[in-house]
């Protein structure tokens, strides 16, 4: 089984060769292994955008490879193309690029790009909007018409449907209220599950990450600052801080206690997991 | 890509030229470029190109910067010199092919004489925007063309759309790279196929990017409205605009190059 992306020491400077040349990602490697969800977190201009602009082709790199499935996608357009589709990749605010008359033809504009036949077309269609928890009488509205947490969830359902190898998203809860948030971290939640396909996502949230992700990578700076499982990384959370990246709350609470000399381990990341290591604390009579 | 895109080239310095009434170097400009097309002659234009070179000093922009202005009109500025070249008879032969093609002494000045004259139309225009910002340049257009509204025409309301257009530029087109990419992700092919079919892979590009851009004007007007902006009447300015004794020496070089192209002309042969 080949690795679903893989990167070999690519950079990728913003105008190059000018006065002006930013390197703004810098001697990148990393794979992304089949099945796995994997998360991205940086501050705002740490290089996250453009790291993963490069997974599908959109950037190319300026130094190092890219490979997709094995190959090269620099290699040929065939190839590159083929990247596109295995690697489906999803914008923050992604309702900008609704266009169709009806939200079930917005979906189907990627399977069409790939040349499906139009009753395969139609069975992806279907699936994504089921994914994406859009109910059937609202395939045949304006995405226009959509209230502002649809249009996101028919975009997201736009990139679904072509069925990458590899799920990309870039902040696919930005500027939604809380509920919002939650909807699409379970709808993400029940693709995976219910596909088993390889999921990234962007985010600058702890939170998130580590309520969805299986490994996280840290970006800082346009490099690869950590890589390693949620429990790893949050072991550092003082690192993660002077990073300018916002710890959770009940993470913060434990650093703190585990400073202070009791015995809690620093890396709790959820509430009830911290919860539950309190009451065991407190009846273990401790304090 | 779409980045690239340049617009309103304005050089950021603070050259004497920069420092003028945008007013005054607009009149000024439009002047002097009524003045290249009174050169008759060769001596004319001489002063029209003086005036140039004085002009391009004390603006103190790159001439760098100039000839990547000129490089656009570089295809007309060769397509006219050849045209005239071999269309324009009179005078001495110099070279003639077949009995058919011939090069004159006429058609030689008459080339020349209209290559400068190109330069020099460009290099003075581009002048304008190198040393003046689009805003300065819409302002001072709206107050020359102020007294417009004894005709009811709403020239405030005018200009503050210019600048409004200008201004959104650049975000339209981070917009456009933004929605490219986003369809290109989807698989949207921009790159092949004839015409017909280019076109229609641009509907994925342009729909979403008027439905953007209404939004934008919604919110903009809605944001102006809150800060009771009421258009123009009655409003103040807080650059006010003062002509300065910069301004009234370019117009003295100016009126001076007027006067040095009537007696040129008068006193040496006309050729053009």
């Amino acid at each position: 089984m080949s690795v679903p992306i893989e990167l070999r020491d690519v950079s990728h400077f913003y105008s190059p060769g000018t006065a002006m040349q930013v390197a703004a990602i810098k001697n990148i490697s990393l794979t992304i292994e089949e099945g796995e969800f994997v998360g991205i977190i940086g501050h705002t201009g740490s290089g996250k955008s453009t790291l993963i602009s490069h997974f599908n082709g959109l950037l190319k790199p300026s130094k190092g490879t890219v490979l997709v499935d094995g190959e090269d996608i620099s290699q040929s357009k065939e190839v590159l193309r083929a990247a596109r589709f295995k690697v489906g990749l999803c914008f923050q605010y992604p309702e900008a690029q609704l266009f169709e008359e009806t939200v079930a033809k917005d979906i189907a504009f990627g399977p069409k790009n790939m040349k499906l036949p139009e009753d395969e077309i139609a069975r992806r269609v279907a699936e994504a909007a089921k994914y994406v928890g859009l109910r059937p009488e609202m395939l045949d509205k304006s995405p226009f018409d959509l209230s502002g947490g649809e249009k996101r969830r028919a975009a997201i359902a736009g990139v679904m449907a072509m069925e990458p190898k590899v799920l990309v998203l870039d902040e696919p809860a930005a500027g939604l209220d809380p509920r919002g948030k939650k909807e699409i971290h379970e709808l993400i939640r029940n693709y995976r599950s219910r596909t088993g396909s390889t999921v990234v996502l962007v985010s600058h949230s702890m939170e998130d990450i580590a309520n969805l992700a299986d490994r996280v990578i840290v970006m800082n700076h346009g490099e690869i600052a950590m890589n390693g499982t949620v429990d790893e990384v949050f072991s550092h959370a003082s690192d993660l801080q002077t990073m300018g990246l916002n710890v959770p709350e009940i993470t913060r609470v434990f650093t703190a206690l585990h400073d202070k000399g009791f015995d809690v381990p620093p890396n709790i990341y959820s509430v009830k997991e911290g919860v539950r290591i309190l009451r065991a604390l407190l009846e273990g009579g401790v304090g | 890509m779409v980045k690239d895109i340049t617009f309103g080239q304005y050089y950021p310095s603070k050259s004497a030229l920069h420092n003028m009434d945008a007013r005054m170097k607009l009149v000024l400009t439009f002047a002097m470029i009524v003045c290249i097309f009174l050169c008759h002659n060769f001596f004319s234009l001489g002063v029209m190109a003086l005036f140039t070179v004085i002009a391009v000093i004390f603006s103190r922009v790159p001439v760098k910067m100039l000839l990547k202005s000129i490089k656009p009109v570089l295809v007309i500025l060769i397509f006219t010199a050849v045209l005239n070249i071999f269309y324009t008879k009179g005078g001495e032969t110099y070279f003639t092919l077949f009995n058919k093609i011939s090069i004159t002494e006429k058609g030689v000045n008459t080339a020349v004489f209209t290559m400068i004259r190109i330069v020099v139309l460009v290099v003075l225009s581009s002048l304008l925007t190198y040393t003046t910002t689009p805003t300065m340049l819409t302002d001072a257009l709206e107050r020359l063309l102020s007294p417009l509204k004894v005709f009811h025409i709403k020239v405030h309301t005018l200009a503050m759309m210019m600048t409004l257009a200008l201004r959104f530029i650049p975000t339209l087109i981070e917009e456009i790279d933004r929605i490219m990419n986003a369809q290109k992700a989807r698989g949207a092919d921009l790159e092949t196929g004839g015409l017909i079919k280019r076109a229609k892979a641009l509907i994925p590009i342009f729909i979403p990017l008027m439905v953007s851009s209404f939004r934008r004007a919604y919110e903009l007007a809605f944001a102006m409205t809150c800060r009771c902006y009421t258009g123009g009447d009655g409003r103040t300015r807080m650059k006010q605009m003062k002509l300065g004794y910069r301004d009234f020496i370019a117009l003295l070089i100016c009126l001076i190059s007027l006067a040095g192209i009537i007696v040129l002309n008068r006193f040496f042969i006309k050729i053009i």
